[in-house]
């Protein structure tokens, strides 16, 4: 039997990922949409005999043409021909969720299952709906839900398997609007009657549409009715418009709330129609202008606490549990030549950042849990005066504060920000941000170097790497074009997340990190290890690497470091780790290291290690959220900033007399 | 005297509530306010506001913060 198809639709933050999963379970996959950069899911489940695939559509407020996500969950509503779709609202804000619904409703589909989610929270909160009731008003099945524990999920199932098979019909409630706006309405319908443009979609669709002056449907009644069809509608809108004295958008959606605002009346009575009192409690201190900016960095200090506490030991671990493999495997191999390519390439090269998977993975636990906790969102409203002053939206402090962990996935949330400005402004900077493996970098040169002032120093060098980031921010967020979205985001009430929702998403996010930085790594470990034994092996003066540093020697003598640094730079476009290893293949010994550099010149290869380039997985991430150009102007960019900076911090340091 | 009353979001204070009369700005702005529930007729409680940032606000149940320059443009008749 061919799989019917199920699209889910609803708000963000209403626990449509949630009902997702119980339906699905681990039967799910991720991919885009065809495109563009806004993520597809997909799952299957089966009930009564019958395969379900279901869709998870962007979570959206409304279906405007305003942005890719909107487009995309209302295109495939139109043409994606859904069997069903369920519509998950929250049952503690109904008005705000019914608006989707309507705009649901008026595109004329007649396969709507409601998903009424959070009902034991909007009980809790003494607001009382007659679900029976609200069926019958809103003239589609509402099956109460509660997602988090489990509840109601069999009706759902029912439901759904109902409606695909067409057991019930359905009756759509549409909003009715004032008279007037009815007779607009009316009067465009009239016009495009009769053209195939009606054919394809609902006319009284089409009509709100055009009166809301929506972009697509323009462009729809442009190709069908030529452009005299287009303006001879818009001139009446026109027309409308002066009459009224308000844009016709404005009426619409304030007619739409108050018709929404009668439905509810009919099945809802409130008791205490007023916001969550523990949110409201704990939203006191979290957004305070100056308590707030304490906590968050409270915050974001335990999360790295916490992620480092737990994280090294295992990386510790798994770095020893490759170093035993390699060891184990060496004499089993009688080839010289694979057995060097295997045991110190592949094993060391791939270990090396395979070792690296549970602090990520850490990472994406505990700001999974920060976001599904709903904190994320108040991190965005504190950041956003500062961060819009650098040309970025607050949300972007989301994937700055990943890059501290990985560059990758950093990269990778970028998708989730308003608009293409945005996303490549933030994708620009991310790779400026230190992440773990530069982490490593950092700590272990400030040791070697400074000694007792290492965290001094260490500090010292995310200073810079920030103000960098920031500084890189406002000068590129004036050359990229595209207007910058204004700023609105929900925050959410506080909800304690289930772990088995945590581990789902933190595990399909660092997935991610070792499906895309584990192939281009791959490769990257079999290049350095060929680079640096062929003709000869490093530390003789004849390896392709050494050759290659010291042709870049004398760029290099410009901040004060010789074909040793160069060599070690090179290696580290694989994985930043690869400068420490690097030195030490070269000078033999830390001790030897610290012989031979001056801690100022320490210090330059520990600052221009951090800032001038992405690694290669990083650049691979850039590449496939936005485009190849793209990536290669953050990477060129990034040397330029490196030198610049590694040359005044040499000159400076020079002219002090720290040479 | 009524005309006094209306002044835009970005101006009311923490702990003060208006009803919504008009959105100014572009229709992007206005369609994402909308379906966000802020639309004319509903009625909003600002919670807190920060001198170079957004104002958070309380629309029919639920936490929205908007940007300064986006609240700038939003007309509330004080309640």
């Amino acid at each position: 039997m061919a799989m019917k198809v199920v699209a889910l639709a609803g708000n963000p933050n209403v626990g449509k990922t949630t009902i997702f999963n119980a339906l699905t379970g681990m039967r799910q996959h991720v991919g885009n949409w065809p495109g563009v950069t806004v993520e597809k899911k997909e799952g299957v489940f089966e009930h009564r005999g019958q395969r379900f695939l279901v869709v998870d559509l962007p979570g959206t407020y409304s279906l405007t043409a305003h942005s890719i996500d909107e487009l995309v969950a209302r295109n495939f509503l139109l043409n994606g021909n859904p069997d069903v779709v369920v519509n998950v609202v929250d049952a503690t804000s109904l008005l705000r969720n019914l608006y989707l619904t309507m705009e649901i409703f008026e595109m004329g589909l007649k396969n709507v299952v409601i998903a009424l989610n959070k009902i034991d929270l909007a009980e809790r909160k003494g607001i009382k709906i007659d679900v029976e009731r609200m069926a019958r008003v809103l003239g589609v099945p509402v099956v109460p839900l509660s997602a988090k524990e489990g509840k109601g999920l069999e009706v759902l199932k029912d439901r759904i398997w109902e409606v695909a098979n067409g057991l019930i019909r359905e009756n759509p409630i549409v909003p009715r609007y004032d008279p007037e706006v009815e007779r607009e309405i009316e009067h465009i319908s009239r016009v495009l009657e009769g053209t195939k443009l009606a054919a394809k979609y609902p006319l009284r669709w089409l009509a709100i549409k055009l009166l809301q002056r929506d972009a697509e449907v323009m462009k729809l009644v442009e190709r069908y009715l030529g452009r005299e069809g287009l303006e001879e509608v818009m001139t009446h809108i026109n027309e409308v418009e002066e009459r009224y004295g308000k844009a016709m958008d404005l009426v619409i959606a304030g007619q739409k709330y108050e018709f929404i605002d009668r439905l509810t009346h009919e099945f809802m009575s409130y008791g205490r129609p007023s916001g969550d009192a523990f949110t409201d409690q704990l939203d006191r201190l979290l957004i305070h202008p100056v308590y707030g900016f304490i906590a968050m960095a409270l915050v974001f200090y335990g999360v790295f606490k916490f992620v480092f506490a737990f994280g090294l030991p295992l990386q510790e671990w798994l770095s020893d549990a490759f170093t035993l493999l390699g060891n184990w495997l060496a004499p089993h191999i009688a080839n010289d030549v694979l057995r060097g390519l295997i045991v110190d390439g592949i094993i060391g090269g791939v270990g090396m950042v395979l070792s690296f998977f549970p602090l990520v993975f850490l990472l994406f636990l505990a700001l999974s849990f920060l976001e599904d906790l709903g904190y994320m969102a108040r991190v965005a409203v504190l950041m956003e005066g500062i961060l819009r002053k650098f040309g970025l939206p607050g949300k972007a402090i989301i994937p700055l504060i990943l890059g501290l962990g990985c560059n990758v996935p950093a990269v990778m949330s970028a998708r989730t920000l308003d608009n293409e400005k945005d996303r490549l402004v933030t994708m620009f900077v991310n790779p400026f941000i230190p992440c773990s493996a530069r982490l490593s970098v950092i700590s272990f040169m400030a040791a070697l170097f400074f000694g007792g002032k290492s965290a001094l120093i260490a500090a010292s060098i995310y200073v810079l790497a920030f103000a960098v980031a920031l500084a890189s921010a406002w000068l590129v967020s004036r050359f990229v074009p595209g207007e910058t979205t204004p700023f609105v985001i929900e925050l959410p009430e506080y909800l304690i997340p289930s772990g088995r929702s945590l581990l789902l998403h933190s595990w399909e996010r660092s997935k991610e990190f070792v499906q895309k930085a584990g192939t281009v790594i791959l490769l990257g470990a079999v290049i350095i290890w060929y680079l640096s034994n062929y003709p000869v092996p490093v530390g003789t003066g004849g390896s392709y690497a050494e050759r290659i540093g010291h042709f870049f020697e004398p760029y290099m003598r410009l901040m004060g470091l010789d074909w040793r640094a160069a060599v070690s730079l090179l290696f580290g476009i694989i994985a930043k780790e690869n400068v420490i290893s690097t030195l030490g293949v070269i000078y033999g010994s830390p001790e030897a290291i610290r012989n031979a550099m001056a801690p100022l010149q320490g210090y330059v290869l520990t600052a221009v290690t951090t800032l001038y380039i992405p690694c290669i997985a990083t650049i691979g991430a850039i590449k496939s959220e936005a485009n190849w150009k793209w990536a290669a102007f953050t990477t060129a960019y990034m040397v330029a900033v490196a030198s610049v900076v590694g040359i005044l911090i040499w000159h400076l340091g020079v002219a002090m007399g720290l040479g | 005297m009524v005309m006094n009353m209306i002044v835009p979001l970005s101006e009311l204070q923490p702990g003060e509530r208006g009803v919504v009369v008009d959105i100014t700005g572009g229709s992007t702005l206005r369609s994402r306010l909308y379906a966000m529930g802020l639309a004319p007729g509903v009625v909003i409680r600002v919670i807190e506001r920060y001198s170079m940032g957004p104002v958070v606000i309380e629309a029919g149940g639920t936490r929205l913060a908007v940007g300064k320059g986006m609240a700038s443009k939003v007309l509330v008749r004080k309640i």
